[in-house]
């Protein structure tokens, strides 16, 4: 019954064995403590993350669970009366007796889920006897057609090496569009038979059901689809269903002919485009009926409708500019000036979308590449909501995109390990409430004891459904400590709080899985032991859980002004924490657990995150879906990029993210997650042209100019979606990718002290000594 | 009264060649004839004839054995039509002023004569070059319009292809028929090498065909939105037959397969014409509407009305024959408005409402193909050869068509298959050799002061080649102040091809006993009034008389009488095949109308012994009546749409066998069998027979059906019901028809 824990060793997780990581590690008895506190107390925690990690192989039995209401799952926190066989549940103090086929166990033989090292343990789930075989992932592709023949011809490489990835078992749908949308039913042998929908309307989900005849009273002319004995089951599937999934929904292994055929001859999109007007794109109507006919065929089941989009919606539902090239896609300012007319509309849309893909349990990916916006924005709630991947890129062509794409169907160690139709829930101490989560995730609105009164994102329950997840997909719980009137007595206090996370998912390789991963940390008695709440500080997760709220208040609160809010809670960090003495700015000083933390809300201040105009809505949107998804360490890149220098003198060796750090005879390679950088100095640039890494004796350069190559190599390499690769040189019109990052310490008003042969930058900004300097001046003024 | 003296039509139809005689500048009567060939000279002697005074207009028959219908363009003078009333110049025109001016003949009006055209008189005032130039001396001749006469670029020919697939169309066979006929007739469609074609194919939902000339196949896109149906494509759905040939012949050939699981009941035709009329509306063209099933689902869904014998007798009795839904004639006049021809083949083997499906040849210039119980097995080889000669007949396109008459008299009414775009200009969208106009007259004033009336038949058209062209057909008829030259002068064919479309025509607002009545009452009429005329200078007491022009037409109107459209009441014929006989008898020309009531009866045992060569000659007609009928005879009927082969009881067992190719007591269901050449002579001959008959008129192919002596209740209704000189349920004999008119012709 025990499995082996010692079987998987686990490898160094920068986000530990758990995968969960606290801003606080030490939490405040009290509401009032846990506000001076400043950053909130939550959690990032990435529920699937690499099951290889584990200590142990899933479990092949169902998981213990404590009584009702508090339904926890059975721990190694758990005290144990091996004789009386019974447990007690840590996080509710209840007792449970162990089930007859637990009979055997002694402190000699212990089930694995009460290891120590098996607080995060996975149960595999197996169905009733006789249940379906596992479920083949689903992959519905829509493609947009009002494209160059160039970019289609992109598309259909790229789709063309999907296709040759899949499992054989993965069932396979296509939709095309432009100015309608096309279905392509591929279990139609004969030759190619498309449903044609039209673009210009919004059509109801029954509708759609009913012009395919697989709604479920069954359209007139269609044979009732009644279950009649004897007839097989396809694809594991109940045979109401078979009928629509064997029309567009097929085996790879059933349709890879007639998919190639399909794109040989697939074409751009054949309507006119008039002059001085945008393609007619009904990307709406095409994500409807793509998620309509998943609706039909294969409800509850993981699926994905991957969408490539190649420009924006200009017709129908989803509309995000007009066809009239003369009006421009809507920009930051147009938004905040309420001067984007389509934009709420569209969101409304999509908001729809995304309700009817979460109750289905279906994920919306889509891959943007244009040079003009697709709609990301208006989108970005189909996406997030349903767990959904995106990448944005400038074409199909760019290795972003494709390597992206190729990513995702991709097996063995690169594998994305994707999963669907997740659930998440929370269980946790009394005294602990839970706000809400940001991330790709929807509410199931359970609602319960647990709830605050305050939300943070998708609150008010303990129960979260997540269509689509994978090993990188990451959440952000915000938590509340509201101790009752008992616990505040003194004998009735617990010195440890818990907290279990349960996610079940559908594995990739088919089968239903529970993930439990139980924590337990500190309580901290009192405002005295600010000590305690120092040394328990994560100001990575801090940083990142600050972006992640911030760019929600953006998001939903108008007039919200990040940078004055982020100053504010900066200094009352600093005067809460810091060491100094009131009103002496040189006698301050911070404990190495928040020495970052200043730059980091230096650097997010500057970041894409908080400096909305320098982009577009879209690639805002982006970068906010990925810095929610995405684990702490990725996230930090996001905010602070890593800059490393590789020279003759020294060894790679990471150097501030300042400007001062450019210098002629180095190379800069700089992480800014998004993308990745090569800046050569102009003496290494200069000898690069002169082609000396060629020549035998500067071998030693050749290696110089290869390093940062291979190290940005491993990064790309680990990293989905794929980051953009610059390479350039000091002075050239693309180092802009890296000084737009650094810290100006040398700006055009400072030039006088700037060292030759380095670089200033021209910007107003405020270098991070001044920063710095207003931060402690502030912090300790009483 | 000698029932064997009783006249009969044994030589069919015949053509009032003879007003050639009197006035040879006319076109050829088969093109154009009036109902007698004179003109009233006052409104008293028009009240005194009881038949219609009209003409029957066959604009594109056949040009008379040996003839031609010659071409004439007049180049850089125009084409030379009078000022005033638009008639184009013709043999009737005359000259003045020494060649300078041309008199109009209809309007009287003095035209100039263009420079170009000028030509010096003869001493007699006629041109010198009258013989050269056949618009000067033929009746019919065709001139070559210039752009003028063109609204837009002549369009190519185009077919585009509505076909059911629903359940009933696959499990009859039609796909596989329509397909491989279509493929066949590709080379042979009009307007190589500038022939469009398309398909669209429907049950409950449409289906459109790509056929984009680099495609590899053909792409099906389905639209299911019937409520509000759309292109699926901006182009490539109907295509250059040459550019696209081989996408549609992979198409043709899979068409069959395509479908053969379809086990959809549904029919979305009238979504499918909207949608044909989105894709055919810039082009125009033929559309061929292949309809199995009554239309159920979205606009224009028609409901099993049922043939309601409560109905029958009462004012409501002709509602089941009109549209229910005024979709169909709305849908027509679109068609029309964007020369859209439609001819429906129905090929139901339930009720499918041909009453309103068939409103939309009537309003379009089509044509309505009936196959009840359609099998691909027995009907396959009919609807091979109709829809082959559809397709492949010579059309005129985008055509007008007006009669202009002289000053007095005034067309009033038109029928047959068009839509009436002004009082007098025809719509028609398309029009071919099978199709003939009727239309009624009326004098404008009290007395003519004329001595002649002309008439000139106009069509514009584009022909297949995508030229403009006029097609004119002159006539004159003199006006005369005595009924008897009227009466002398009547056309048996034209009365009844203008009484059998007013007739059916009422049968649309009106109890058939009533529309049988009427036509009683007018043959009554006109008799009583000839008799009037004669009795007292004659003093013939009780003798039936009849003018000679006229001795058929008693019993023509006795056989219309029996004919399908207008035969008895409910359950004597099915409505749908009533109302489909009605649409025929709405465009039959003349002599393939008289075939149809009164059919053409040969007796063959006798004939299967002869040479082949002449077998033709041996083919003679006999009395439409039981008497006749030898039982130890074979027999054949042939109405223009069916032979009907009659076995004797006591026809020989080896005769019978030869041309079955079975033996009789082996194959007891004559509905079932097929008549294929078998190896003897009597088979040969009896094929060669059918081969001959066909050979008369190949617009229709007349599908052999098969009955013995006795067998009920099919002999009833395939042969009985068509002996119309006998007496049946209801119904005279011709005796007791001719007794009971002499009656009324003697009572005051
Ligand atoms: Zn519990
Ligand atoms: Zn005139």
């Amino acid at each position: 019954m025990a499995a082996d824990p010692s079987a998987a060793a686990a490898p160094a997780d920068p986000d530990g064995p758990d995968a969960v990581r606290f801003t606080w590690n030490a939490w405040p008895r009290s509401k009032v403590e846990a506000s001076r506190c400043v950053v909130p107390l939550a959690a990032a925690i990435s529920p699937v993350r690499s099951p290889e990690s584990l200590a142990s192989p899933p479990l092949p039995y169902p998981p213990l669970r404590c009584k009702p209401p508090c339904s926890a799952l059975l721990n190694p926190f758990a005290r144990v009366d091996f004789t009386a066989k019974i447990w007690i549940c840590p996080l509710c103090f209840s007792r449970n007796h162990f089930p007859p086929h637990y009979a055997g166990i002694s402190e000699n033989n212990v089930p694995a889920e009460l290891f120590t090292q098996c607080s995060t343990v996975e149960y595999l789930v197996a169905g009733p006897p006789g249940s379906p075989a596992p479920l083949p992932p689903v992959f519905l592709f829509v493609i947009d057609t009002c494209v160059i023949e160039e970019e289609l011809e992109y598309v259909k490489l790229s789709m063309r090496k999907a296709v040759a990835l899949l499992p054989e078992h993965a069932l396979v749908g296509l939709v095309t569009f432009g100015t309608q949308v096309h279905l392509h039913e591929l279990g139609f042998c004969e030759l190619s038979k498309i449903y044609v929908f039209r673009g210009s309307k919004e059509i109801s989900k029954e509708q759609i059901l009913d012009q395919l005849g697989l709604s479920g009273g069954g359209r007139p002319g269609f044979p009732k689809m009644t279950q009649q004995p004897g007839v097989q089951q396809v694809n594991g599937m109940h045979p109401l269903v078979t009928t629509g999934v064997n029309r567009f929904l097929l085996p790879v292994s059933e349709c890879e002919c007639t998919l190639s055929t399909l794109l040989d001859e697939l074409q751009p999109d054949q309507w006119p485009v008039e002059a001085g007007n945008r393609a007619i794109r009904c990307t709406g109507v095409a994500l409807n009926v793509a998620a309509g006919l998943l609706g039909a065929c294969v409800p509850g089941t993981g699926a994905r409708i991957i969408a490539l989009l190649g420009g924006p919606c200009t017709e129908g539902p989803g509309v995000i500019v007009s066809k009239d090239l003369s009006e421009p896609v809507r920009s930051h300012k147009d938004l905040d000036k309420d001067a984007a007319p389509h934009f709420q509309k569209a969101v409304k849309f999509y908001d729809g979308l995304a309700k009817q893909l979460v109750s289905q349990g279906h994920v919306l990916d889509v891959f943007a590449s244009a040079l003009d916006q697709v709609g990301l924005a208006e989108m970005k709630l189909a996406i997030e909501r349903t767990g959904g991947l995106v990448v944005l890129s400038e074409s199909f062509g760019h290795s972003v995109f494709k390597d992206s794409f190729k990513r995702i169907f991709e097996g063995g160690e690169h594998s994305l390990g994707l999963s669907f139709n997740g659930t998440f829930e929370i269980n946790c101490s009394k005294d602990i409430k839970v706000q809400g989560v940001i991330g790709p995730c929807t509410s199931l609105e359970k609602k319960g004891a647990l709830c605050a009164d305050t939300i943070v994102g998708q609150g008010n329950t303990t129960a979260w459904k997540m269509c689509g997840l994978d090993r990188n997909t990451s959440l952000t719980v915000f938590f509340d400590v509201s101790p009752s009137e008992r616990s505040g007595q003194p004998g009735h206090q617990n010195p440890d709080l818990y907290i279990q996370f349960v996610t079940s998912y559908q594995h990739p390789e088919g089968q239903m899985r529970i993930r439990a991963t139980t924590v337990s940390r500190k309580w901290v008695d009192g405002s005295t032991n600010t000590e305690e709440l120092v040394e328990g500080f994560d100001q990575e997760t801090a940083a990142v859980v600050l972006a992640r709220y911030i760019s929600l208040k953006m998001e939903i609160e108008e007039e919200f002004d990040a940078t004055r809010w982020l100053d504010r809670s900066l200094i009352r960090l600093c005067s809460r924490f810091g060491d100094y003495r009131k009103d002496d700015p040189s006698s301050f000083s911070l404990h190495s657990n928040f020495s970052l933390f200043p730059q980091f809300m230096f650097n997010l201040r500057r970041s894409q995150f908080v400096q909305v105009f320098n982009n577009s809505p879209d690639e805002t949107a982006y970068f906010r879906m990925l810095l929610n998804r995405e684990s702490v360490t990725n996230s930090v890149a996001m905010i602070q990029p890593s800059l490393i220098s590789f020279s003759f003198d020294s060894p790679p060796s990471p150097v501030f993210l300042d400007v001062a750090s450019i210098a002629v005879d180095r190379i800069l390679l700089l992480d800014a997650y998004f993308s990745v950088v090569i800046f050569h100095g102009m003496t290494i640039a200069q000898w690069r042209n002169m082609c000396y890494q060629n020549q035998p004796e500067h071998q030693q350069f050749a290696q110089l100019l290869q390093a940062p190559q291979e190290e940005a190599q491993v990064i790309i390499n680990g990293r989905f979606p794929v980051p953009r690769l610059v390479v350039c040189d000091q002075h050239g019109s693309q180092a802009r990718f890296l000084l737009a990052k650094l810290n100006p310490s040398a700006t055009y008003n400072s030039a006088h002290d700037v060292p030759p042969g380095s670089d200033i930058i021209f910007t107003d900004d405020v270098s991070f000594q001044v920063f710095c300097e207003h931060l402690q001046r502030l912090a300790v003024q009483s | 009264v000698d029932v064997n003296g009783l006249p009969r039509p044994l030589y069919g139809d015949e053509e009032p060649a003879k007003v050639l005689e009197a006035f040879p500048l006319n076109c050829h009567p088969r093109y154009f004839r009036l109902t007698t060939h004179t003109i009233p000279a006052s409104q008293s002697l028009v009240s005194r004839w009881h038949l219609p005074l009209g003409a029957v207009v066959h604009p594109l028959a056949e040009a008379p054995d040996g003839e031609e219908v010659p071409v004439v363009n007049f180049g850089s003078a125009g084409v030379i039509r009078c000022r005033r009333c638009r008639t184009y110049i013709n043999p009737y025109a005359t000259f003045a002023d020494a060649g300078r001016k041309w008199r109009c003949n209809l309007c009287t009006l003095l035209n100039d004569v263009p420079g170009e055209y000028f030509c010096a008189l003869d001493a007699s005032g006629r041109r010198f070059d009258a013989d050269q130039r056949p618009e000067l001396s033929k009746g019919t001749v065709e001139f070559v319009a210039p752009t003028e006469y063109m609204v837009r670029p002549p369009m190519p020919p185009s077919y585009f292809f509505l076909i059911d697939v629903s359940v009933s169309a696959v499990r009859s066979g039609l796909l596989e028929v329509v397909a491989k006929t279509i493929k066949s007739c590709l080379d042979d469609l009009l307007g190589n090498p500038r022939t469009q074609i398309g398909f669209l194919t429907f049950d409950s939902t449409l289906h459109f065909h790509n056929f984009k000339s680099s495609l590899s196949q053909p792409q099906m896109m389905v639209v299911a939105d019937l409520d509000d149906v759309f292109l699926p494509l901006p182009d490539d759905l109907l295509v250059n037959l040459v550019d696209s040939r081989p996408v549609v012949e992979s198409f043709l050939d899979n068409l069959p397969n395509m479908f053969q699981d379809n086990v959809n009941v549904e029919s979305a035709l009238g979504p499918a014409l909207k949608a044909a009329f989105m894709v055919m509306g810039q082009i125009g063209g033929k559309l061929l509407v292949f309809q199995s099933t009554l239309p159920s689902l979205g606009i224009g869904r028609l409901r099993l009305r049922g043939d309601d014998v409560r109905a029958y007798g009462t004012d409501k009795e002709h509602i089941l024959r009109i549209p229910e839904d005024p979709f169909y004639k709305q849908m027509a006049a679109e068609f029309t408005k964007n020369q859209i021809a439609v001819d429906i083949f129905s090929l139901s083997d339930k009720y499918c409402d041909i009453a309103s499906l068939g409103s939309l040849a009537k309003y379009t210039g089509g044509q309505v193909y009936h196959y009840p119980s359609f099998q691909a097995t027995t009907h396959g080889e009919k609807l091979k050869h109709e829809l082959s000669r559809d397709l492949t007949r010579e059309t005129a396109w985008e055509s007008v068509m007006r009669i202009r008459c002289g000053k007095g008299v005034r067309f009033t009414t038109y029928h047959g298959h068009f839509m009436l775009r002004s009082t007098d200009l025809l719509a028609l969208p398309a029009v071919d050799s099978d199709k003939a106009f009727a239309m009624q007259l009326s004098l404008e004033e009290t007395l003519m002061t004329t001595q002649t009336v002309y008439f000139q038949v106009a069509l514009l058209y584009t022909s297949s080649s995508g030229e403009r062209r006029i097609r004119v057909h002159t006539a004159a008829a003199p006006v005369v102040t005595d009924l008897g030259e009227m009466y002398r002068q009547a056309d048996t064919g034209a009365i009844v091809s203008v009484l059998a479309r007013i007739a059916v025509e009422n049968s649309l607002s009106d109890k058939l006993d009533s529309v049988r009545q009427q036509l009683q009452l007018k043959l009554v009429k006109s008799l009583k009034e000839y008799r009037n005329l004669y009795v007292v200078q004659h003093r013939i007491g009780g003798r039936l008389i009849y003018p000679e022009s006229l001795r058929y037409l008693p019993l023509y109107i006795l056989a219309l009488c029996k004919s399908l459209a207008l035969r008895g009441g409910y359950a004597d014929v099915s409505l749908d095949e009533r109302c489909a006989a009605g649409f025929s008898m709405m465009i039959l020309p003349a002599r393939r109308l008289l075939n149809f009531i009164y059919p053409s009866l040969y007796r063959l045992d006798e004939v299967l012994t002869v040479e082949p060569d002449m077998i033709d000659g041996a083919l003679k007609r006999l009395p439409l009546t039981l008497q006749c009928l030898d039982t130890a005879g074979l027999y054949l009927l042939d109405d223009g749409f069916t032979f009907l082969v009659w076995l004797g009881r006591m026809l020989q067992p080896e005769l019978m066998n030869d041309i079955l190719g079975v033996s009789l007591s082996n194959f007891p269901d004559l509905s079932k069998i097929q008549l294929r050449e078998c190896d003897n002579n009597h088979s040969r001959n009896f094929m060669a027979v059918q081969r001959a008959l066909r050979e008369r008129d190949s617009s229709c192919y007349q599908l052999p059906r098969v009955v013995r002596q006795g067998e009920q209740p099919r002999e009833g209704f395939l042969l009985l019901s068509n002996l119309v000189e006998d007496q049946m349920a209801g119904t005279s004999s011709y005796m007791d028809w001719i007794l009971q008119i002499h009656r009324q012709t003697q009572s005051s």
